[in-house]
Protein backbone atom coordinates (compact mmCIF):
# COMPACT_ATOMS: atom_id res chain seq x y z
CA UNK A 1 0.00 0.00 0.00
CA UNK A 2 2.73 2.41 1.35
CA UNK A 3 4.50 1.80 -2.18
CA UNK A 4 1.75 2.78 -4.07
CA UNK A 5 0.95 5.70 -2.03
CA UNK A 6 4.50 6.42 -3.09
CA UNK A 7 4.18 5.94 -6.80
CA UNK A 8 1.01 8.04 -7.23
CA UNK A 9 2.54 10.76 -5.08
CA UNK A 10 5.53 10.74 -7.14
CA UNK A 11 3.24 10.64 -10.41
CA UNK A 12 1.57 13.92 -9.06
CA UNK A 13 4.64 15.60 -8.64
CA UNK A 14 6.09 15.05 -11.93
CA UNK A 15 2.32 15.57 -13.61
CA UNK A 16 2.70 19.32 -11.63
CA UNK A 17 6.03 19.85 -12.01
CA UNK A 18 5.57 19.25 -15.94
CA UNK A 19 2.75 22.00 -16.06
CA UNK A 20 3.40 25.45 -16.89
CA UNK A 21 3.63 27.87 -14.08
CA UNK A 22 3.16 25.45 -11.64
CA UNK A 23 5.01 26.16 -8.15
CA UNK A 24 5.40 22.21 -5.62
CA UNK A 25 6.35 22.33 -2.60
CA UNK A 26 6.81 18.64 -0.71
CA UNK A 27 7.21 18.94 3.21
CA UNK A 28 8.08 15.77 5.55
CA UNK A 29 7.19 17.02 9.22
CA UNK A 30 8.10 14.02 11.71
CA UNK A 31 6.81 14.21 15.65
CA UNK A 32 7.75 11.86 18.57
CA UNK A 33 6.20 12.39 21.67
CA UNK A 34 7.20 10.17 25.03
CA UNK A 35 5.67 10.06 28.34
CA UNK A 36 6.95 7.50 30.90
CA UNK A 37 7.18 6.93 34.45
CA UNK A 38 6.23 4.21 36.96
CA UNK A 39 6.03 1.47 34.55
CA UNK A 40 3.44 2.84 32.19
CA UNK A 41 4.56 4.74 28.66
CA UNK A 42 3.83 5.75 25.91
CA UNK A 43 5.45 6.43 22.95
CA UNK A 44 4.15 7.87 19.58
CA UNK A 45 6.17 8.15 16.48
CA UNK A 46 4.41 10.61 13.71
CA UNK A 47 6.01 11.04 9.92
CA UNK A 48 4.44 12.78 7.56
CA UNK A 49 5.39 13.26 3.78
CA UNK A 50 3.00 16.16 2.28
CA UNK A 51 3.27 17.47 -1.52
CA UNK A 52 1.28 20.36 -2.65
CA UNK A 53 1.63 22.00 -6.14
CA UNK A 54 -0.06 25.96 -7.19
CA UNK A 55 -1.01 25.87 -10.73
CA UNK A 56 -1.20 29.92 -12.04
CA UNK A 57 -1.37 30.75 -8.48
CA UNK A 58 -5.38 29.66 -8.81
CA UNK A 59 -5.56 26.27 -8.37
CA UNK A 60 -3.74 24.15 -5.74
CA UNK A 61 -3.64 20.49 -5.63
CA UNK A 62 -2.42 18.68 -2.33
CA UNK A 63 -1.75 14.97 -1.17
CA UNK A 64 -0.41 13.37 1.58
CA UNK A 65 0.30 10.71 4.07
CA UNK A 66 0.62 10.89 7.78
CA UNK A 67 1.44 7.87 10.22
CA UNK A 68 0.91 6.84 13.89
CA UNK A 69 3.46 4.41 15.47
CA UNK A 70 2.05 3.96 18.73
CA UNK A 71 2.94 1.55 21.59
CA UNK A 72 3.53 1.43 24.97
CA UNK A 73 2.29 0.10 28.23
CA UNK A 74 -1.02 1.37 29.99
CA UNK A 75 -3.38 -0.11 32.81
CA UNK A 76 -5.98 -2.10 31.29
CA UNK A 77 -8.60 -2.57 34.05
CA UNK A 78 -8.43 0.56 36.10
CA UNK A 79 -8.90 0.45 39.97
CA UNK A 80 -8.71 -3.45 39.70
CA UNK A 81 -8.15 -5.27 43.14
CA UNK A 82 -4.71 -5.27 44.19
CA UNK A 83 -3.54 -3.06 42.02
CA UNK A 84 -1.83 -0.68 44.35
CA UNK A 85 0.82 -0.24 42.47
CA UNK A 86 -0.13 0.65 38.50
CA UNK A 87 2.93 -1.42 37.69
CA UNK A 88 0.74 -4.53 38.29
CA UNK A 89 -1.54 -4.55 36.03
CA UNK A 90 0.08 -2.84 33.26
CA UNK A 91 -0.03 -4.07 29.37
CA UNK A 92 1.80 -3.47 26.54
CA UNK A 93 0.61 -2.64 23.43
CA UNK A 94 1.14 -1.49 19.47
CA UNK A 95 -0.51 -0.02 17.15
CA UNK A 96 0.20 1.76 13.74
CA UNK A 97 -2.12 4.28 12.39
CA UNK A 98 -1.89 5.33 8.77
CA UNK A 99 -3.37 8.73 6.97
CA UNK A 100 -3.92 9.37 3.20
CA UNK A 101 -5.23 12.68 2.44
CA UNK A 102 -5.79 14.40 -1.22
CA UNK A 103 -7.22 17.81 -1.55
CA UNK A 104 -7.55 21.10 -3.57
CA UNK A 105 -7.83 24.89 -3.23
CA UNK A 106 -9.77 27.25 -6.08
CA UNK A 107 -8.64 30.84 -5.24
CA UNK A 108 -10.15 34.14 -6.82
CA UNK A 109 -9.07 37.45 -5.71
CA UNK A 110 -11.09 37.82 -2.33
CA UNK A 111 -12.35 34.50 -1.98
CA UNK A 112 -11.01 30.80 -1.61
CA UNK A 113 -12.61 27.22 -1.64
CA UNK A 114 -11.05 24.42 -0.04
CA UNK A 115 -11.61 20.54 0.12
CA UNK A 116 -9.86 17.75 1.43
CA UNK A 117 -10.70 13.87 1.98
CA UNK A 118 -8.61 11.46 4.58
CA UNK A 119 -8.80 8.03 5.11
CA UNK A 120 -7.47 6.44 7.97
CA UNK A 121 -7.18 2.69 8.80
CA UNK A 122 -5.70 1.22 12.05
CA UNK A 123 -5.95 -2.27 13.17
CA UNK A 124 -9.09 -1.38 15.33
CA UNK A 125 -10.16 1.53 13.69
CA UNK A 126 -10.98 3.10 10.28
CA UNK A 127 -12.19 6.44 9.12
CA UNK A 128 -13.73 8.91 6.79
CA UNK A 129 -13.14 11.91 6.60
CA UNK A 130 -14.61 15.12 4.17
CA UNK A 131 -13.52 18.68 5.16
CA UNK A 132 -15.15 21.93 2.91
CA UNK A 133 -13.63 25.38 4.14
CA UNK A 134 -14.87 28.15 2.47
CA UNK A 135 -13.14 31.98 3.29
CA UNK A 136 -13.35 35.73 1.87
CA UNK A 137 -11.27 38.73 2.40
CA UNK A 138 -13.16 42.02 2.98
CA UNK A 139 -12.48 45.46 3.79
CA UNK A 140 -9.33 46.15 1.93
CA UNK A 141 -8.22 42.46 2.76
CA UNK A 142 -7.89 43.76 6.46
CA UNK A 143 -11.15 41.05 7.16
CA UNK A 144 -11.19 37.27 6.32
CA UNK A 145 -13.93 35.14 7.56
CA UNK A 146 -13.68 31.37 6.99
CA UNK A 147 -16.54 28.85 7.60
CA UNK A 148 -15.58 25.26 7.72
CA UNK A 149 -17.75 22.31 7.50
CA UNK A 150 -16.04 18.71 8.62
CA UNK A 151 -18.00 15.33 8.11
CA UNK A 152 -16.44 12.33 9.79
CA UNK A 153 -17.56 8.53 9.32
CA UNK A 154 -15.94 5.86 11.23
CA UNK A 155 -15.74 2.60 12.50
CA UNK A 156 -14.08 1.08 15.61
CA UNK A 157 -13.42 -2.52 16.37
CA UNK A 158 -15.63 -4.22 19.45
CA UNK A 159 -15.59 -7.54 20.60
CA UNK A 160 -18.75 -8.83 19.96
CA UNK A 161 -21.48 -8.62 22.76
CA UNK A 162 -25.40 -8.22 22.70
CA UNK A 163 -25.99 -4.04 22.68
CA UNK A 164 -29.33 -5.16 24.83
CA UNK A 165 -26.87 -6.39 27.37
CA UNK A 166 -26.12 -4.53 30.71
CA UNK A 167 -23.14 -2.62 30.84
CA UNK A 168 -22.05 -3.93 33.84
CA UNK A 169 -21.65 -7.22 31.77
CA UNK A 170 -19.40 -6.57 29.11
CA UNK A 171 -15.89 -7.55 28.88
CA UNK A 172 -13.39 -5.70 27.36
CA UNK A 173 -11.49 -6.36 24.06
CA UNK A 174 -8.33 -8.25 24.51
CA UNK A 175 -6.36 -7.81 21.08
CA UNK A 176 -6.73 -6.02 17.80
CA UNK A 177 -6.69 -10.06 16.67
CA UNK A 178 -10.12 -10.46 14.13
CA UNK A 179 -10.69 -6.47 13.36
CA UNK A 180 -12.32 -5.96 10.12
CA UNK A 181 -11.75 -9.47 8.78
CA UNK A 182 -14.96 -11.15 8.92
CA UNK A 183 -14.70 -12.45 12.62
CA UNK A 184 -17.53 -13.67 14.68
CA UNK A 185 -16.16 -12.15 17.50
CA UNK A 186 -15.90 -9.05 16.60
CA UNK A 187 -18.06 -6.35 15.56
CA UNK A 188 -18.04 -3.08 13.77
CA UNK A 189 -19.40 0.02 15.59
CA UNK A 190 -20.00 3.45 14.34
CA UNK A 191 -19.25 6.91 15.10
CA UNK A 192 -20.26 10.00 13.13
CA UNK A 193 -18.73 13.14 13.19
CA UNK A 194 -20.25 16.65 12.55
CA UNK A 195 -17.57 19.65 12.70
CA UNK A 196 -18.51 23.18 11.79
CA UNK A 197 -16.37 25.97 12.75
CA UNK A 198 -16.22 29.93 11.60
CA UNK A 199 -13.24 32.07 12.29
CA UNK A 200 -12.95 35.60 11.86
CA UNK A 201 -9.28 37.10 11.09
CA UNK A 202 -8.81 40.94 11.58
CA UNK A 203 -6.24 43.28 10.80
CA UNK A 204 -6.86 46.40 13.18
CA UNK A 205 -3.67 48.38 12.79
CA UNK A 206 -0.04 48.01 10.93
CA UNK A 207 1.09 46.25 13.86
CA UNK A 208 -2.08 44.62 15.21
CA UNK A 209 -4.02 41.64 14.31
CA UNK A 210 -6.90 39.11 15.90
CA UNK A 211 -8.70 36.06 15.39
CA UNK A 212 -11.94 34.74 16.87
CA UNK A 213 -12.57 31.39 16.28
CA UNK A 214 -16.14 29.67 16.95
CA UNK A 215 -17.00 25.98 16.46
CA UNK A 216 -19.12 23.37 17.50
CA UNK A 217 -18.98 19.66 17.24
CA UNK A 218 -21.37 17.03 17.25
CA UNK A 219 -20.43 13.02 17.53
CA UNK A 220 -22.48 9.97 17.76
CA UNK A 221 -21.95 6.47 17.87
CA UNK A 222 -19.41 4.46 20.06
CA UNK A 223 -16.78 6.78 22.11
CA UNK A 224 -15.08 4.76 24.46
CA UNK A 225 -11.87 2.82 24.73
CA UNK A 226 -12.68 -1.45 23.86
CA UNK A 227 -9.49 -2.67 25.48
CA UNK A 228 -10.22 -0.42 28.60
CA UNK A 229 -12.27 -1.65 31.61
CA UNK A 230 -13.16 -0.48 35.43
CA UNK A 231 -13.69 -2.00 38.57
CA UNK A 232 -16.84 -2.20 39.66
CA UNK A 233 -16.93 -3.93 42.81
CA UNK A 234 -17.70 -7.56 41.67
CA UNK A 235 -16.80 -7.35 38.27
CA UNK A 236 -14.69 -5.20 35.37
CA UNK A 237 -16.74 -4.13 32.90
CA UNK A 238 -15.43 -2.34 29.83
CA UNK A 239 -15.70 1.34 30.13
CA UNK A 240 -19.05 2.59 29.20
CA UNK A 241 -19.32 6.08 27.55
CA UNK A 242 -22.53 8.13 26.17
CA UNK A 243 -22.97 7.81 22.97
CA UNK A 244 -23.74 11.37 21.68
CA UNK A 245 -21.69 14.20 22.53
CA UNK A 246 -22.00 17.91 21.58
CA UNK A 247 -18.74 20.33 22.39
CA UNK A 248 -17.96 24.13 21.68
CA UNK A 249 -15.22 25.83 21.78
CA UNK A 250 -14.07 29.83 21.37
CA UNK A 251 -11.06 30.93 20.48
CA UNK A 252 -9.34 34.06 20.55
CA UNK A 253 -5.90 34.82 19.45
CA UNK A 254 -4.15 37.98 19.35
CA UNK A 255 -0.82 39.05 17.54
CA UNK A 256 1.36 42.32 18.37
CA UNK A 257 4.07 43.39 16.14
CA UNK A 258 7.17 45.03 18.51
CA UNK A 259 9.66 46.55 15.80
CA UNK A 260 11.95 47.82 17.90
CA UNK A 261 12.65 44.04 18.79
CA UNK A 262 11.92 42.76 14.96
CA UNK A 263 9.66 40.25 17.19
CA UNK A 264 5.56 39.06 17.76
CA UNK A 265 3.97 38.34 20.73
CA UNK A 266 1.58 36.45 20.43
CA UNK A 267 -1.54 35.41 22.85
CA UNK A 268 -4.45 33.27 22.93
CA UNK A 269 -7.24 31.55 24.90
CA UNK A 270 -9.57 29.32 24.05
CA UNK A 271 -12.61 28.11 26.71
CA UNK A 272 -14.24 25.07 26.01
CA UNK A 273 -17.55 23.09 27.11
CA UNK A 274 -19.38 19.77 26.16
CA UNK A 275 -22.52 17.86 27.01
CA UNK A 276 -20.12 15.79 29.09
CA UNK A 277 -20.07 18.49 31.61
CA UNK A 278 -16.12 18.53 30.57
CA UNK A 279 -15.18 22.49 30.02
CA UNK A 280 -12.15 23.78 30.11
CA UNK A 281 -9.37 26.83 29.73
CA UNK A 282 -6.81 27.15 27.81
CA UNK A 283 -3.83 30.13 27.58
CA UNK A 284 -1.23 30.77 25.87
CA UNK A 285 1.80 33.49 25.44
CA UNK A 286 4.65 33.20 23.07
CA UNK A 287 7.43 35.27 21.37
CA UNK A 288 8.75 35.27 18.09
CA UNK A 289 11.79 36.77 17.61
CA UNK A 290 13.36 37.45 14.07
CA UNK A 291 17.34 36.69 14.50
CA UNK A 292 18.62 37.18 11.27
CA UNK A 293 17.22 36.82 7.80
CA UNK A 294 14.75 33.76 7.59
CA UNK A 295 16.09 32.78 10.60
CA UNK A 296 13.23 32.81 13.74
CA UNK A 297 13.04 31.89 17.28
CA UNK A 298 10.23 31.10 19.34
CA UNK A 299 9.65 30.31 22.77
CA UNK A 300 5.89 29.67 24.88
CA UNK A 301 4.32 28.87 28.11
CA UNK A 302 0.87 27.32 27.73
CA UNK A 303 -1.54 26.21 30.62
CA UNK A 304 -4.43 23.94 30.49
CA UNK A 305 -7.34 22.83 32.80
CA UNK A 306 -10.11 21.03 33.11
CA UNK A 307 -13.12 19.74 34.82
CA UNK A 308 -13.80 15.89 34.63
CA UNK A 309 -16.98 14.58 32.72
CA UNK A 310 -20.13 14.14 34.62
CA UNK A 311 -20.51 10.44 35.07
CA UNK A 312 -16.29 10.43 36.18
CA UNK A 313 -15.66 8.69 39.24
CA UNK A 314 -12.16 8.00 40.48
CA UNK A 315 -13.69 4.79 42.37
CA UNK A 316 -16.78 3.38 41.15
CA UNK A 317 -17.13 0.90 43.76
CA UNK A 318 -17.67 3.66 46.23
CA UNK A 319 -19.06 6.43 44.27
CA UNK A 320 -20.45 5.22 41.06
CA UNK A 321 -21.64 7.81 38.52
CA UNK A 322 -24.79 6.07 37.09
CA UNK A 323 -25.27 4.11 33.81
CA UNK A 324 -22.07 5.11 32.69
CA UNK A 325 -17.95 4.81 33.70
CA UNK A 326 -15.05 5.29 32.46
CA UNK A 327 -11.15 4.62 33.10
CA UNK A 328 -10.26 8.02 30.80
CA UNK A 329 -7.69 10.18 32.88
CA UNK A 330 -8.47 12.00 30.65
CA UNK A 331 -12.01 12.54 31.28
CA UNK A 332 -11.15 13.13 34.66
CA UNK A 333 -10.44 17.05 35.94
CA UNK A 334 -6.59 17.64 35.18
CA UNK A 335 -4.17 20.70 34.64
CA UNK A 336 -1.10 21.13 32.07
CA UNK A 337 1.83 23.23 31.94
CA UNK A 338 3.83 23.16 28.37
CA UNK A 339 6.81 24.80 28.16
CA UNK A 340 8.63 24.89 24.71
CA UNK A 341 10.01 26.77 21.84
CA UNK A 342 11.06 26.28 18.25
CA UNK A 343 13.63 27.83 16.08
CA UNK A 344 12.69 28.00 12.07
CA UNK A 345 15.17 28.90 9.24
CA UNK A 346 13.78 30.08 6.15
CA UNK A 347 17.07 29.97 3.64
CA UNK A 348 17.35 33.40 2.08
CA UNK A 349 18.28 32.63 -1.89
CA UNK A 350 21.32 33.10 -3.14
CA UNK A 351 22.30 35.26 -6.37
CA UNK A 352 20.52 33.00 -8.81
CA UNK A 353 17.33 33.40 -6.94
CA UNK A 354 17.17 29.97 -6.08
CA UNK A 355 18.66 28.04 -2.51
CA UNK A 356 20.68 25.18 -4.27
CA UNK A 357 18.91 22.79 -6.61
CA UNK A 358 14.98 24.43 -4.79
CA UNK A 359 13.44 27.58 -4.98
CA UNK A 360 13.38 27.62 -1.29
CA UNK A 361 14.35 25.41 1.86
CA UNK A 362 12.51 25.86 5.12
CA UNK A 363 13.65 23.55 8.34
CA UNK A 364 11.70 23.59 11.45
CA UNK A 365 13.02 22.16 14.67
CA UNK A 366 10.49 21.91 17.62
CA UNK A 367 10.72 20.89 21.33
CA UNK A 368 8.13 20.71 24.04
CA UNK A 369 8.02 19.92 27.66
CA UNK A 370 4.49 19.06 29.36
CA UNK A 371 3.93 18.20 33.27
CA UNK A 372 0.51 17.10 33.47
CA UNK A 373 -1.25 16.88 36.82
CA UNK A 374 -4.34 14.29 37.15
CA UNK A 375 -5.17 15.65 40.89
CA UNK A 376 -8.59 13.39 40.71
CA UNK A 377 -7.16 10.40 39.45
CA UNK A 378 -5.68 7.35 40.77
CA UNK A 379 -4.94 3.33 39.57
CA UNK A 380 -6.18 1.91 42.88
CA UNK A 381 -4.41 4.21 45.71
CA UNK A 382 -1.63 5.33 43.29
CA UNK A 383 -0.98 8.62 41.61
CA UNK A 384 -0.66 8.83 37.78
CA UNK A 385 2.94 7.71 37.41
CA UNK A 386 3.83 9.12 33.78
CA UNK A 387 2.77 12.53 34.72
CA UNK A 388 5.70 14.32 32.38
CA UNK A 389 6.32 14.29 28.57
CA UNK A 390 8.19 15.66 25.40
CA UNK A 391 7.89 16.21 22.09
CA UNK A 392 9.59 17.11 19.35
CA UNK A 393 9.22 17.98 15.90
CA UNK A 394 11.55 18.61 12.98
CA UNK A 395 10.34 19.55 9.39
CA UNK A 396 11.72 20.17 6.07
CA UNK A 397 10.06 21.76 2.99
CA UNK A 398 11.32 22.18 -0.02
CA UNK A 399 9.69 24.05 -3.00
CA UNK A 400 10.25 24.31 -6.62
CA UNK B 1 -32.04 31.32 37.39
CA UNK B 2 -28.32 30.28 35.74
CA UNK B 3 -30.21 29.27 32.77
CA UNK B 4 -31.31 33.53 32.69
CA UNK B 5 -28.28 34.50 33.46
CA UNK B 6 -26.14 32.08 31.31
CA UNK B 7 -28.74 33.29 28.47
CA UNK B 8 -28.30 36.85 29.21
CA UNK B 9 -24.11 36.78 29.34
CA UNK B 10 -24.78 34.87 25.61
CA UNK B 11 -26.56 38.57 24.57
CA UNK B 12 -23.85 40.45 25.94
CA UNK B 13 -21.34 38.62 24.21
CA UNK B 14 -23.46 38.65 21.02
CA UNK B 15 -23.66 42.04 21.19
CA UNK B 16 -19.69 42.85 21.79
CA UNK B 17 -19.34 40.55 18.48
CA UNK B 18 -21.47 42.64 16.55
CA UNK B 19 -20.53 45.44 18.02
CA UNK B 20 -16.99 44.61 16.96
CA UNK B 21 -18.14 43.33 13.19
CA UNK B 22 -19.77 47.10 12.89
CA UNK B 23 -16.33 48.30 13.79
CA UNK B 24 -13.97 46.05 11.68
CA UNK B 25 -14.98 47.71 8.63
CA UNK B 26 -13.79 51.27 9.67
CA UNK B 27 -10.75 49.82 9.89
CA UNK B 28 -8.44 50.40 7.20
CA UNK B 29 -5.11 49.23 7.51
CA UNK B 30 -3.41 50.59 3.78
CA UNK B 31 -1.50 48.07 1.83
CA UNK B 32 1.94 49.96 2.09
CA UNK B 33 1.39 49.25 6.12
CA UNK B 34 1.25 46.11 5.82
CA UNK B 35 4.85 44.97 5.75
CA UNK B 36 4.53 43.31 9.30
CA UNK B 37 1.01 41.91 9.39
CA UNK B 38 2.62 39.60 6.41
CA UNK B 39 5.75 38.29 9.01
CA UNK B 40 5.06 34.50 9.62
CA UNK B 41 5.02 35.61 13.58
CA UNK B 42 2.11 37.66 12.67
CA UNK B 43 -0.25 35.06 10.59
CA UNK B 44 -2.63 33.24 12.23
CA UNK B 45 -2.34 29.38 11.68
CA UNK B 46 1.51 29.70 10.51
CA UNK B 47 2.46 26.24 11.98
CA UNK B 48 1.62 24.22 9.13
CA UNK B 49 1.77 20.58 9.66
CA UNK B 50 3.64 20.68 12.71
CA UNK B 51 1.10 22.61 14.70
CA UNK B 52 -1.20 19.71 12.87
CA UNK B 53 0.73 16.67 14.54
CA UNK B 54 0.51 18.60 17.40
CA UNK B 55 -2.89 19.21 18.24
CA UNK B 56 -3.16 15.46 16.74
CA UNK B 57 -0.76 14.01 19.64
CA UNK B 58 -2.29 16.27 22.52
CA UNK B 59 -5.78 15.47 21.80
CA UNK B 60 -5.56 12.72 22.62
CA UNK B 61 -4.25 13.63 25.91
CA UNK B 62 -6.83 16.36 26.95
CA UNK B 63 -10.37 15.86 27.50
CA UNK B 64 -11.40 18.85 25.13
CA UNK B 65 -8.83 19.56 22.67
CA UNK B 66 -9.77 19.78 18.76
CA UNK B 67 -13.34 20.23 18.64
CA UNK B 68 -12.46 22.48 15.74
CA UNK B 69 -10.80 19.82 13.81
CA UNK B 70 -12.43 18.34 11.18
CA UNK B 71 -9.62 15.70 10.03
CA UNK B 72 -10.14 12.05 10.73
CA UNK B 73 -8.15 9.34 12.05
CA UNK B 74 -8.62 7.29 15.12
CA UNK B 75 -7.23 7.82 18.88
CA UNK B 76 -3.96 6.48 18.58
CA UNK B 77 -4.20 5.60 22.54
CA UNK B 78 -5.28 2.39 23.80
Amino acid sequence: MQLKLAGAVLGFALALASGAHAQVSVSTTNTVYREAGGGLETTSITPSLRIQGTIQDRVTLRAGWEADVVSGASVAVVDAPGAVDAITSATEWSDFRNTATAGFGIKSEYATLEGSYTYGTENDYRSHAFALTASAQLFERNTTFSLTYGRGFDRVCNLLQPRAQESVDRVRMPSSEGCFEDDAGREELKLALHTVQGAWTQAWAPIFATQLTLSAQILNGYQGNPYRAVWLGRVAAQENHPENRARYAAGLGLRFWVNPLKGALQLSTRVYRDTWDVSSITAEAAWEQRVLEGFTVRARLRYYNQTGAAFYSDDYVRFPRGQYFTGDRELSPMSSWLVGGHVAYDVPPGEDGGVGPFAGFVILAKFDWVKYDFRDFHYGDAAVPNDRAIMATLGLEASF
Amino acid sequence: MAESRSSSELRVLLAALLLALAASGCVTVRPEDKEFLAEPAMTFGSGGDARAQEEHVMGNREGSFGAGSATGGGCGCN
